[in-house]
């Protein structure tokens, strides 16, 4: 249809600069300069980086490491990002850390393990930052937990769940499901349902073939310890249905389907982001209303927003609800990432599990540092490992017999009356709240 | 196995084989009969489920009535993107690198003005997102009736308009010879500026189906590439009842393989049967049209 009159690469390489110019300006409304820049422009950097910095203009401390701010992490790890640079912003306006300010510019991971890993070797060998924080999701976290310890840095990080996996001795989580997320965690949920007063009797589990929400409602590969589906049927219930599916699987209609067909008293959803959201969706499609249902990591904005996602239940670290706000801090966290979330167009804004999990990160962080007194990663590291360190998740209490784990602080929480709300333990659980099924 | 399981899944399959089919449409006419493949498709469906999600929530427009919204936007987007190929002289293969780049363009344009985060229109705005329609017991997705609806429109309009008009005429004797068309003076730009057009206004549909009943996010592009090029390349590129027929046995093979197998198997059963009808007939499981 056309002949071609000659070779216009001008055009071409001008068209592939500007793709790659405008992907990398666009992928993040801050400004993703290198940790070696940030830490070369030291004023300026630390202007760029807080709304009021300490009068020492001292040289700041910089943490390197990476965030998904583009790729299929990127919804969530956009709450990461607030609260990350929310948690840097107070803490300068306070003082800063050691007297001196402290920067931190994730760099774009694209949601890709070795891409993480690339940056963090990067950052710590090349930039010479004096601090790292671990990126978000499973896949990242683990990459550059390679990279950490081979370097000797201390590695708080916030959202891996392979538990049974990482074994170094400076690595520091705040997802605190603990070393056996596959057995505490379900059991956390089916106790919520016994405190109902009407447990199921027949259960269908939903998985997304996610390593960790296999590990969820298997176990560790390889291992016999069994997880979701065998505490379960520990429990006398019948197991009606066993479907796992793809990540990101786009049509639902068979799997809700089977799940009609099925009937189950609770549905068990080892979903992550939308995949309860579009289940809901399929499952009223076909006329069926789920009488039970659980998700173990969905995306809370849209799932609340899901035919009939009422009932629904999850798991939580923190809700901005009575008991977690009584205290004047937590409140205060809470309402300012709603503010700093709504600013960055995130819409769901509640400060709930995903950004307490991150801001607890960075308080295990700074409480290492302010402890040792010093950036020495071992005198770091030595301290978190033996002294507690509060944060906005509970007391958390480093044991290296369990890998640096320290037991399942997971909440249970329900959509009742189109709201997330803490049903259990009772403790932790919104005045009135319990569990409904 | 349970029949109704059975039938639901393949009714389901059915209909999103329709929505499949209307997402491959476009880029089936642009490659068989441009010559480009182009990627940028991906962005429009994206563009054109945003653009829906953006209208039908801030101005409560009824997201069907997008559909005349969209379709007159892209056909001028794309007509313009032709220009721009034409200008360009741009040939099959540079079109897939200068296409990728326009992807990545796009998607980040999308991703700074919507945010990584997810997005759905709210139930007040959308009515359909789980409406049905019951034969039997077997449910019918009010979304996906459309998409199917629209998709055998496509195919039939769009063969029909191949073989029975002027125009189709002319795009045949151009994809044939664009010197000699040329010569009967067929301007072989102005052709493809008209296809292009059509191909893209194809994709921006899909994405006004796809905001009907999905959860929006940037990256949910990378999750049509496998599904989308099957449906193309099983159906014959060029070939409009070629793309439907494929995209239909796609959704069935999918739905019914993951009710039979599990979900897990749906991908596995989709590529092994596109493997396999490649193997016999390689350019396709219909006939090309006569683009």
């Amino acid at each position: 249809m056309r002949r071609e009159r000659g070779i216009v690469p001008r055009f071409l390489i001008l068209l592939a600069v500007f793709a790659l110019v405008a992907a990398a300006c666009s992928s993040s409304d801050d400004t993703t300069t290198t940790a070696a820049a940030a830490a070369a422009t030291t004023t300026t950097a630390a202007e760029a980086a807080t709304t009021t910095t300490s009068e020492s203009s001292s040289e700041p401390i910089v943490v390197g490491g990476s965030l998904a701010l583009t790729g299929f992490l990127a919804p969530t790890a956009a709450i990461h990002k607030v609260a990350g640079d929310l948690f840097v912003e107070t803490l300068n306006e306070s003082g800063g850390l050691l007297g001196r300010p402290v920067v931190w510019e994730p760099l774009d991971d694209e949601s890709v393990p070795d891409q993480a890993a690339a940056i963090y070797e990067r950052v710590i060998s090349e930039d010479g930052v004096d601090l790292i924080m671990g990126p978000y999701g499973t896949g990242t976290i683990t990459a550059a937990m390679a990279v950490a310890e081979r370097e000797g840095f201390v590695y708080p990080h916030h959202t891996a769940s392979l538990t049974y996996v990482y074994t170094y001795a400076c690595h520091f989580p705040t997802w605190p499901t603990g070393i056996e997320t596959n057995i505490t965690n379900p059991n956390l949920v089916y106790d919520a349902l016994e405190e109902s007063g009407n447990p199921p009797e027949t259960i269908a589990f939903v998985m997304n073939e996610f390593p960790g929400t296999q590990y969820i409602g298997y176990g560790p590969p390889g291992s016999d310890a069994g997880g979701a589906i065998s505490e379960a049927e520990k429990r006398g219930w019948d197991v009606v249905a066993e479907i796992n599916f793809p990540t990101g699987t786009s049509d639902w209609a068979p799997i809700a389907a089977e799940i009609a067909a099925a009937d189950p008293d609770f549905i068990y959803v080892g979903a992550i982001g939308v995949d309860g959201t579009n289940l809901l969706v399929a499952l009223d499609a076909i006329g069926y209303v789920p009488r039970g249902h659980f998700y173990q990591w969905p995306a809370p904005g849209p799932l609340l927003g899901a035919p009939n996602s009422e009932g629904a239940f999850s798991v939580t670290t923190f809700e901005p609800h009575s008991p977690f706000t009584d205290a004047a801090e937590p409140a205060a966290i809470s309402e300012a990432f709603s503010t700093a979330a709504a600013a960055a167009g995130i819409p769901y804004t509640a400060f709930e599990a995903q950004a307490s999990v991150s801001w607890a990160a960075w308080q295990v962080l700074i409480a290492g540092v302010e402890g040792a007194g010093s950036l020495d990663q071992q005198e770091i590291c030595d301290w978190l490992i033996n002294n507690e360190v509060e944060t906005i998740i509970g007391t958390i209490d480093f044991d290296p017999a369990q890998q640096n784990y320290y037991g399942d602080l997971t909440k249970i929480k329900q959509i009742q009356n189109g709201q997330f709300v803490v049903v259990s333990p009772s403790e932790f659980a919104a005045p009135g709240a319990e569990p409904q099924l | 196995m349970d029949v109704d399981l059975l039938a639901q899944a393949a009714v389901s399959g059915l209909l999103i084989g329709g929505l499949y089919a209307t997402m491959a449409m476009g880029i089936s006419l642009s490659w068989g009969a441009l010559k480009i493949i182009n990627l940028a498709h991906f962005t429009f469906i994206l563009l054109g489920a945003y653009l829906t999600y953006q209208l039908t929530t801030t101005f409560g427009i009824d997201p069907f009535l997008m559909i005349v919204v969209v379709f007159p936007l892209f056909f001028v987007a794309g007509a313009l993107l032709q220009v721009f190929f034409e200008w360009a002289k741009v040939d099959e293969f540079r079109s897939l690198l200068i296409s990728f780049g326009l992807f990545i363009i796009f998607t980040s344009l999308v991703r700074t003005v919507w945010t990584a985060d997810f997005r759905r229109i709210s139930s007040e705005d959308n009515p359909y997102a789980s409406a049905s329609i019951f034969i039997g017991g077997v449910a019918l997705q009010v979304p996906l009736i459309a998409a199917f609806i629209a998709a055998v429109v496509i195919a039939v309009g769009t063969s029909l308009a191949l073989s029975h008009t002027h125009f189709g005429r002319a795009v045949r004797a151009v994809v044939q010879d664009a010197e000699m068309a040329r010569a009967f003076g067929i301007d072989p730009r102005r052709v493809a500026v008209i296809l292009s057009g059509l191909a893209t206004a194809y994709s921006g549909l899909a994405g006004v189906f796809i905001a009907m009943f999905q959860v929006l996010s940037p990256t949910m592009t990378f999750a049509w590439f496998g599904i989308v090029f099957s449906v193309v390349i099983l159906g014959g590129l060029g070939s409009p009842y070629g793309a439907l027929g494929a995209g239909i046995i796609v959704g069935v093979v999918a739905g019914v393989a993951s009710v039979v197998w599990g979900p897990l198997s749906a991908p596995l059963v989709t590529f092994l049967l596109l493997i396999a009808a490649l193997l016999f007939r390689p350019s396709g499981l219909f006939r090309r049209s006569p683009a």
